[in-house]
């Protein structure tokens, strides 16, 4: 729980251990209903509850069902909002909130780009001239093979060239 | 056009014929023909390099009225109603420095108060796990810090179809048609505010300009090297691209950043096509931004070189060897140029742009058989046993043989080095850029052992180039990687492995010559000399301490470190302050990864890009072709939990890193489930947030 306090931003130590406590109070209080699960497994998920619930209550939106999502954009509300820098007091604390805090959290929201023009560039189509007929060339069969017996016939007339006559 | 490669080819012509009596006269024999055609082709190439410093220096002398900033009063142009997007495509760059180099151009932008005329796109291809969390997580920060929420946008593409010249395509394919225009940067570009601004107008007020170019300056090296490169980069660069911008006229070339593109023109023409063959001339269009240049231009719109818009710059390779690894990407590019030289309906001046591109590493190859060919008349002369009587000169007679052989050879360096020389005459004739050198005396210092250097680093050049269109014809392909730019010098041992071939190389040649003929060896002491002392050439120009005290002796200053324009000081102090903190320093393997799933804002950032992601059509195809969605995906993160990243290949590790909900539950499951289900990795990982 602590860690995980700390992978929020909260620094300040009486104020974690703040909010540590009060979760292990309603842990405590569920344990005893249910006994035959670990205490830590309860402590994770009713911290996991009470941080998820908080983010439903102040962007005002319903955790039912859909806690993955609420517990996404809570958190990255409270980062953009700059919790872990101006509002650290506010974490977890019932309402109400200072104005700003929450319209900033309700509003701000991340975006990879504005709205999509969608459109299509496609290549215009492009001769490319005699080049193409050599580009192609390697495709035939054995074409490689042929080319380095002809580079190595090559080789063999210019080294008789070079020899046999009067430079 | 005509009179200026006139010039060069007269210059060829009148050289090229010295050169062919001086053969003539020791008597014509095979080796004399190869030697004569290839003394003409590099000759020209020379030739045309030296023209073009020379026009440059004249036009800038006289003020050059050819500028695309001087035909119209632009600066007082509106911006009103335009929209421009500033993209960096990045493929697994260094993200500290993407990031603060777009901080320093956006907060650069503010200040010119036209910021709502632009919108800034981060457009990752990258395929490292650890990269793409780190980029979405400092695109955050970044965004946090300017509160640029709805001006910085971050997007990364799910596969990397087209590499670079694919990621444009897929951002105009997307918001394109929002846009009137785009600025394209690199990894490793900064620009100015006002540059920006003054790019936007020139578009608005020349309507037939398809693309401005501006060029960018090489700034921040810290090596030996780096700052060498640097420093030629700032002196030359102004009368050589006076001298382009002369006969381009209007008709210009794209060196893929640092550039303003009108978007419409651009999406209708420039979407490559696939060359015909197979690799490595077939296939994808690797250097993508001198063909879109030519379709730019054979659909009638204009390309500028705005080569007096300041403000403009990037970064270099900072040691030999990462300046080879990438000049072996641009090679392979360069070469496949051939096949679109012969593409029906291309202007006949953007042939000539991806000529002299092909030539520009062609020419090593020929520089190196034209010095064999050399060795090989020395050989011939010593195995016939012929008189050294030679004939006398038709063009000068009153010369001997060696005589006329010596002016050939000052001819040769006149031409190699006047450009330098106008370079540094320039700058007595502009007294505000002679200062921004430090002055006259240290310019010329450094003009002087930059030339030195020059001379040593060129034959490794040759050899190199040489290596790469050899590997290339024979088919052997490049992989589009990062380039490594900073400045913290080269291993003696990785210089060994990098240079003993070409150490090896020095020494032998350097002995055949000898033996062949000692008088020889002296006049090729300087092509095996560099050969030879590659690896150390290569260690000590690598290290930042040799570029520190080269800058103490006053040598190889430029005007941008003389005095930082406030966007390069604000992003060298930002980067010296994360340094510092050791944000630079690559993290450790999988740290991406566990901050995807356990830092539960990290995580929050990247399921929020995913779901968006998913919002478009073609890439929730991809992501479904990819996958995601599938139960598999749920059963690699429970393998991801239970036994830790290693259990997972690397692209299983990309597929659980695009499935939403599967990154959403992992959070959940990473915080939730008792101690003894998770792997020990993951514990670690979980405790040190705690601490």
């Amino acid at each position: 729980m602590e860690s995980y306090f700390g992978a929020l931003g909260i620094r300040n130590r009486v104020l974690r251990a703040s909010l540590v406590i009060q979760v292990l109070n309603r842990a405590r209080r569920r344990a005893e209903a249910e006994p035959h699960r670990s205490t830590t497994e309860l402590a994770a998920e009713e911290m996991d509850q009470v941080v998820t619930a908080w983010y439903g209550q102040v962007l005002q939106e319903s955790p039912a069902g859909a806690e993955n999502r609420l517990s996404t954009r809570g958190r990255l509300a409270l980062l953009l909002a700059d919790m872990p820098g101006q509002w650290q007091e506010q974490f977890l604390r019932p309402g109400p909130w200072p104005e700003r805090f929450v319209s900033r959290m309700r509003e701000v929201y991340l975006r990879a780009g504005p709205d999509f023009q969608l459109s299509k560039m496609a290549p215009r189509p492009i001769h490319f001239g005699p080049i193409t007929t050599f580009a192609n060339f390697s495709r035939l069969p054995y074409a490689r093979m042929v080319s380095i017996w002809l580079l190595f016939a090559l080789l063999l007339t210019t080294v008789f060239w070079l020899t046999h006559r009067v430079f | 056009m005509f009179l200026f490669f006139s010039a060069a080819v007269l210059m060829t012509g009148a050289v090229s014929m010295i050169f062919a009596d001086l053969l003539w006269r020791t008597g014509w024999s095979a080796s004399s023909t190869l030697l004569l055609g290839l003394f003409v082709v590099l000759f020209l190439l020379t030739a045309i390099g030296c023209v073009h410093a020379l026009c440059g220096f004249v036009l800038r002398a006289l003020g050059d009225p050819h500028r695309i900033t001087r035909m119209v009063d632009y600066r007082a142009r509106s911006l009103e109603g335009t929209s421009t997007a500033i993209v960096f495509p990045i493929h697994n760059e260094e993200a500290a420095r993407v990031f603060e180099g777009l901080r320093a151009t956006y907060r650069s932008l503010e200040k010119t108060g036209h910021l709502a005329r632009f919108d800034f796109f981060v457009l990752s291809d990258s395929t490292l796990p650890d990269k793409w969390i780190e980029e979405e997580r400092r695109w955050c920060e970044l965004v946090r810090d300017l509160d640029a929420l709805g001006r910085i946008y971050y997007r990364r593409r799910l596969n990397n179809e087209g590499k670079k010249s694919g990621n444009i395509r897929d951002f105009l394919n997307h918001w394109g048609r929002r846009y009137r225009y785009f600025i394209v940067f690199d990894a490793d570009s900064v620009m100015c505010g006002e540059t920006l601004v003054n790019l936007a107008k020139l578009m608005e007020a020349h309507p037939y300009a398809g693309m401005i170019q501006t060029v960018p300056a090489l700034v921040n090296a810290a090596s030996l090297f780096g700052r060498i490169q640097q420093f030629a980069n700032r002196l030359y660069a102004p009368i050589f691209i006076t001298g382009l911008n002369f006969w381009a006229n209007g008709f210009g070339n794209y060196w893929g950043h640092n550039a303003i593109i009108r978007t419409d023109p651009f999406m209708q023409w420039c979407d490559l096509p696939q060359l015909p063959g197979v690799k490595p001339f077939g296939g994808q269009i690797l250097s993508h931004d001198f063909v879109e240049a030519a379709l730019l231009q054979r659909a009638n719109w204009q390309i500028w070189f705005a080569h007096d818009l300041e403000g403009s710059y990037e970064e270099a390779p900072q040691a030999m060897v990462q300046n080879a690894q990438r000049d072996r990407r641009w090679c392979q590019g360069n070469l496949q140029h051939g096949v679109v030289l012969f593409a029906r309906g291309l202007r006949g001046i953007s042939r000539i742009h991806l000529l002299l591109g092909i030539f520009g590493y062609l020419a090593s190859p020929l520089w190196l058989l034209f010095l064999l060919g050399f060795n090989w008349a020395l050989w011939f002369k010593g195995q016939t046993g012929l008189s050294e009587i030679t004939v006398r000169s038709t063009l000068f007679p009153e010369l001997t043989a060696t005589e006329q052989a010596f002016l050939i050879f000052v001819i040769c360096m006149a031409v190699l080095f006047l450009p330098k020389v106008l370079a540094l005459l320039d700058l007595l004739l502009h007294p505000a850029r002679r200062r921004s050198f430090g002055g006259l005396a240290h310019a010329a210092a450094g003009a002087v052992v930059e030339t030195l250097f020059s001379a040593l680093h060129a034959p490794l050049q040759m050899l190199w180039h040489s290596k790469f269109v050899a590997t290339i014809l024979l088919g052997m392909g490049v992989q589009w990687g990062p380039q490594k730019r900073t400045a913290d010098g080269n291993a003696w041992s990785a210089a060994c492995r990098a240079h003993w071939q070409h150490t090896l190389i020095g020494l032998g040649w350097g002995a055949v010559v000898w033996f062949l003929d000692p008088f020889a060896f002296w006049w090729f002491a300087p092509v095996t000399a560099g050969m030879v002392l590659s690896i150390p050439l290569s260690v000590f120009t690598s290290r930042s301490s040799w570029g520190r005290r080269a800058r103490e002796a006053g040598l190889f200053l430029t005007p941008e470190e003389l005095a930082p324009p406030p966007e390069l000081a604000e992003l060298n102090a930002r980067m010296a302050a994360l340094e510092k903190t050791g944000a630079t320093v690559p993290p450790q393997p999988h740290s991406g990864l566990s901050q995807a799933v356990v830092d539960p804002y990290v995580n929050a950032i990247h399921v929020s890009l995913l779901r968006e992601k998913s919002l478009n059509p073609e890439y929730l195809e991809t992501m479904t072709r990819m996958g995601v969605g599938k139960p598999e995906v749920r059963t690699l993160g429970e393998k991801l939990l239970t036994q830790g990243p290693e259990s997972l290949s690397a692209g299983e590790k990309l597929l659980v890193l695009s499935d939403a909900e599967v990154m959403s539950w992992l959070h959940r499951q990473a915080w939730l489930r008792s101690r003894d289900t998770l792997a020990d990795w993951w514990q670690e990982t979980i405790l040190s947030y705690a601490r």
